[in-house]
């Protein structure tokens, strides 16, 4: 059953990848290029994505991963610092609690 | 009496309601950090820096000023906290003490102070002296942090009732702004305020401050190109290179005329289309303008639509995404963020911005709410009443 459980679940590389691609849409191939994009990437920094940019990455996530994912919800309960210091690898987690 | 910051964005319009006080027999000062240059005061106002009492914090006063330079690199979260928590109070707390001596000196019958320029409200509460804000850009830059961020509303709370308790003001009521009378220099249409407080009073663009700065009017005259007025403000000082070069490679050969506000010195080179010079006459060049592309500081913005022309906004940091949003709901521009600027799309833009008529219509209708709210007449009013009533 575990196993199963196992198989139906995306690892963490898997999930890295898709929202790799996500960001690319969102903020242009152009862009993504001078960027090293990495779990460890964070995304008002690193990624400098605005909240409008925000918004467009967390629909294509909640489109993927499921309605259940509520990425604006789950950020808007953070404090400023949590934000800034918000990684790739954070959201990575995230997606896979709610898996 | 005005109490304003040390960026000429929040200064220039209380010099023009200055200005229009003045001529109508008022008194005024002005207080701050460091002081403007005397070119831009009106006739028969002064400008008071109390050197003896900042003294003391002029390093802290240069190392925030110099932080300020920041703001372009940083993410939007830590631009609220380089506003708020290391700019905002730690002004309010070095500004206290010499303003409450220049208020004793001078025994202002209302003070008026700046939004971002806590100290005035403040020392106005502890003296009982009736206090009037001022507010430069379309309020409620945060949104409804309260609902949407509470950790972020909190903070917010934390660091003002923090400051007001250190000052002795023991009330949980926020006091950094009069609750009283709140002249903002913007429409309540374009703000996006349908029904606002009723201390809210919205005054659209005011003008008349002095500008006397020279300007080659005959070549502006002799270009027979659509106009293109860029100007990035009086901050923002380490992008300009990054951010005219982008221009120059958008509009070198095309059939404009820009003129750029901004130091030539930058380039050893510019093109034949381009007219640069650091310091111009802006409220006299627009109106001869097509169209002007900025990073949404909000003296350009209103000139820009007090002239009913279309505008391509670059964002970059702080308030400017708000009023980029605004500016793309009310259709009167197209909003490119600063940081994913595009050549190609630079170029693309200021053509459908020149030959698409739905922008211009757009923005002559946000000019006449800028011209129904009242300006420099209406916040000469506003503050002629609140005088009486408060005294």
């Amino acid at each position: 059953m575990d196993q199963l459980i196992q198989e139906t679940k995306l690892s963490n590389e898997e999930i890295f990848t898709v929202l790799n691609q996500f960001i690319t849409e969102v903020i242009g191939e152009e862009f993504v290029e001078e960027m090293d994009i990495t779990p460890a990437s964070s995304f008002t920094k690193d990624l400098e994505m605005d909240s409008i940019e925000i918004v467009a990455f967390s629909e294509k996530v909640k489109a993927h991963f499921g309605e259940n994912i509520d990425f604006t919800g789950w950020l808007s309960n953070m404090d400023l610092d949590e934000i800034i210091q918000l990684k790739l690898e954070n959201i990575i987690n995230y997606i896979r609690e709610c898996q | 009496m005005f109490v304003v910051p040390p960026f000429f964005g929040h200064v220039s319009p209380t010099l023009s309601v200055g200005a229009s006080l003045l001529a109508r027999g008022h008194q005024v000062v002005w207080t701050g950090i460091t002081a403007i240059a005397g070119q831009h005061i009106p006739e028969g106002g002064s400008f008071i820096v109390p050197h003896q009492e900042l003294e003391e914090h002029q390093d802290e006063i240069v190392r925030i000023l110099k932080r300020q330079d920041d703001g372009p690199s940083l993410s939007g979260p830590e631009v609220m906290k380089l506003a708020l928590e290391e700019t905002y109070i730690p002004f309010a707390r070095i500004m206290m003490k010499g303003l409450s001596r220049v208020v004793d000196d001078f025994q202002p019958d209302v003070i008026i102070n700046d939004c971002i320029t806590f100290a005035g409200a403040l020392c106005a509460y502890l003296k009982g002296i009736p206090c009037v804000t001022t507010t430069p850009v379309p309020p409620d830059v945060m949104g409804d942090t309260a609902q949407s961020a509470p950790k972020i509303f909190e903070w917010q709370q934390k660091l003002i009732k923090g400051l007001q308790k250190e000052l002795g003001i023991e009330t949980d009521d926020f006091v950094i702004h009069s609750h009283q009378l709140n002249i903002v220099f913007t429409s309540k249409e374009f703000a996006g305020f349908s029904d606002p407080e009723p201390h809210m009073k919205f005054v659209g663009p005011v003008k008349g401050r002095p500008n006397n700065a020279p300007f080659d009017w005959e070549r502006l005259e002799a270009a027979t190109t659509p106009k293109v007025f860029v100007s990035l403000g009086t901050l923002l000082v380490d992008i300009r290179k990054e951010f005219f070069g982008k221009l120059i490679e958008a509009f070198a050969n095309e059939p404009l005329t820009i003129v750029a506000a901004t130091d030539p010195g930058i380039f050893e080179h510019w093109p034949d289309n381009f007219i640069v010079q650091s310091f111009v006459p802006q409220s006299e060049i627009i109106p001869k303008m097509d169209a002007v592309i900025c990073h949404g500081g909000f003296n350009t913005v209103n000139d820009t639509f007090m002239n009913g022309l279309p505008m391509l906004i670059t964002p970059i940091a702080y308030d400017h995404f708000h009023t980029a949003a605004l500016i793309e709901n009310a259709g009167c521009g197209i909003k490119l963020r600063y940081k994913r600027l595009r050549v190609a799309e630079l170029r693309t833009t200021i053509w459908e911005l020149l030959k698409n008529e739905k922008y211009r219509l757009a923005a002559r209708h946000i000019r006449e709410t800028f011209t129904k709210a009242g300006g420099n007449n209406q916040a000469v009013a506003l503050l002629e009443e609140f005088a009486m009533i408060g005294v």
